[in-house]
């Protein structure tokens, strides 16, 4: 099980970098792991998990029930004393497995991981831009691109749930002309690969990101805006460490919106009836990029009444799934107790960032069983923003 | 799977047996088409057409029961409703819409058996032409 590729961490270099041995087993992880929390068929936890590792039952690893279950949304890591990285364990583990073979349960038949593999071939031509409709500006010629990701995937996949995706990247562009900028669009832009290296499958994610940063670096832009969180992280943080630099900085369009607003160049009509409303961080651009008051200051300044949940901020939970990958009733439960949460605060509705939660939270909602339990309206922050620019 | 392979989809029921007639009568069609037998077209998922299509083939073509005759009443309903998903995200994708297609027959017709997919093949072959 050692690396067999030269450029390949062998298990004990992802022990030590991750530094898994300095686990103290105080179980602060367990204590807040959702996994741990809901999974009832038998009990695991990181701890455990780490323990494991740590004490050399290298082959165990791999069978654990929480290293594919594992959504990595980074509270274990958040709260660790000794600093562990749990979810960088498990990411770097997971290329291990890979070699052998091993992947998680796939959901949604495969598809997404399939059109994310067929995009890593160069030649591919796609028809991605359609969304782009005369009210909306792009230039060929700009020092800010915008980075779809997948949402014009995500709209047809996930109609039937009524998700919000094309309006999410209209509404984004809209915000971006109202601020004098009229971003460009790539028209063959690929996944950004985020699902991939966070399952191990560092194969496509290279592939993928090497023809993304080709145009980035064509385009010679200056900024990448993106309105999915885990485009962003992995743009900002895993392109410069994993394929190459290419020089341009990287932001949630939360973060362009709030810099926007404090510069005062962008105005909203906020005369409305004051809305209650609940935000929910979603891990990659919270716990991993640590954008928390950003679009907390957008939400005031479009007028609403913000209230918080019981878990929020660093402390708040994940939508329930990662990667679209393992999801099953553990997950279902995760949500369930998330939105949960949010009908306790008895906010109207719930915002948030990333497009991804709002899918895992409109399926679990699909169970009208629960909806006196969960029934709550959900919202994507860019859409909110867009409708209340002033004009 | 060769690249270039053309994936048919039958249904177990009149579209297998459609196939079955056409073996019985000596039929021929082109060599790169491989039939592949579900038990009902409502098995197909978006993620087994995405998968036929990465792993290089040039088309996919569903046969199943015709309208209303279906052996398990929903599943070519639900196979039209994963087609159009598919073709939509295929399209996004940059493939030609020609290279999805679905359609049916009834139980024993070798005959149309043979004639669709020799001419979806040959539909396959113009658009790699380009014409």
């Amino acid at each position: 099980m050692t690396g067999i590729q030269s450029n390949m961490k062998t298990m004990r270099e992802i022990i030590n970098q991750n530094r898994v041995t300095l686990c103290l087993t105080c179980g602060k992880c367990s204590s807040v792991c959702p996994i741990t929390r809901w999974e009832n068929r038998e009990y695991i936890s990181p701890r455990l998990l780490v323990e494991k590792a740590a004490s050399g039952e290298d082959d165990q690893i791999f069978n654990d029930l929480l290293f594919w279950s594992c959504i990595t949304c980074g509270q274990c890591t958040e709260l660790c004393p000794s600093d562990v990285d749990f979810c960088g364990f498990i990411r770097d583990m997971r290329v291990l497995a890979r070699k052998e073979n091993l992947t998680g349960a796939c959901t949604h038949g495969d598809a997404i991981q399939t059109w994310a593999r067929i995009m890593t071939d160069p030649e591919l031509k796609q028809n991605r831009i359609g969304w782009v409709n005369d009210d909306l500006k792009i230039s060929d010629k700009s020092d800010t691109i915008y980075f779809t990701g997948c949402l014009p995937y995500y709209d047809i996949m996930f109609r039937d749930l009524g998700s919000e995706s094309i309006k999410v990247a209209q509404s984004a562009i809209k915000i971006l002309n109202k601020t004098g900028i009229e971003p460009y669009v790539m028209k063959n832009e690929r996944c950004c690969g985020h699902d991939q290296i966070w399952e191990g499958d560092v194969k496509t994610f290279k592939a993928l990101a090497e023809l993304n940063i080709d145009q980035f670096k064509s385009i010679g832009a200056k900024r990448i805006i993106t309105t999915c969180p885990e485009c962003a992280y992995t743009i900002k943080y895993d392109y410069p460490k994993s394929v190459g630099e290419y020089g341009m900085e990287v932001m949630h369009i939360t973060e362009y919106m709030a810099e926007q607003v404090s510069k005062g160049k962008i105005d909203f009509v906020n005369d409305q009836e004051k809305q209650t409303v609940t935000y929910h961080d979603p891990c990659r651009l919270g716990r991993s990029m640590g954008v928390y008051d950003a679009p907390r200051k957008v939400l005031r300044e479009l007028g609403y009444h913000t209230v918080e949940m019981k878990k929020n901020r660093s402390a708040g939970l994940c939508c329930g799934t990662s990667c679209w990958t393992s999801c099953g009733k553990t997950n279902k439960k995760i949500q369930t107790e998330r939105l949960g949460q949010a009908k306790e605060t008895e906010a109207e509705m719930l915002v948030t960032a990333c497009i991804k939660c709002q899918v895992h939270f409109k399926c679990a909602q699909k169970d009208k069983m629960l909806e006196n339990e969960i029934g709550i309206q959900i919202h994507d922050l860019t859409i909110l923003a867009a409708e209340r620019l002033k004009s | 799977m060769e690249t270039g392979s053309i994936i048919v989809f039958t249904c177990n029921w009149d579209a297998y047996s459609g196939l079955e007639t056409a073996g019985a009568k000596r039929h021929s069609y082109q060599p790169e088409i491989i039939p592949i037998k579900l038990m009902c077209l409502g098995r197909i998922s978006t993620g087994i057409i995405l998968k036929v299509f990465e792993r290089g083939a040039d088309g996919v073509f569903l046969i199943g029961c015709p309208k209303d005759e279906c052996k398990y009443y929903f599943g070519n309903k639900h196979a039209k409703t994963i087609v159009a998903e598919a073709q939509e995200l295929l399209t996004l994708l940059g493939y030609s819409s020609g290279r999805l297609k679905m359609d049916s027959i009834a139980a024993g017709e070798g005959d149309k058996f043979t004639e669709k997919v020799r001419d979806f093949a040959e539909g396959l072959s113009k658009i790699s032409e380009g014409v």
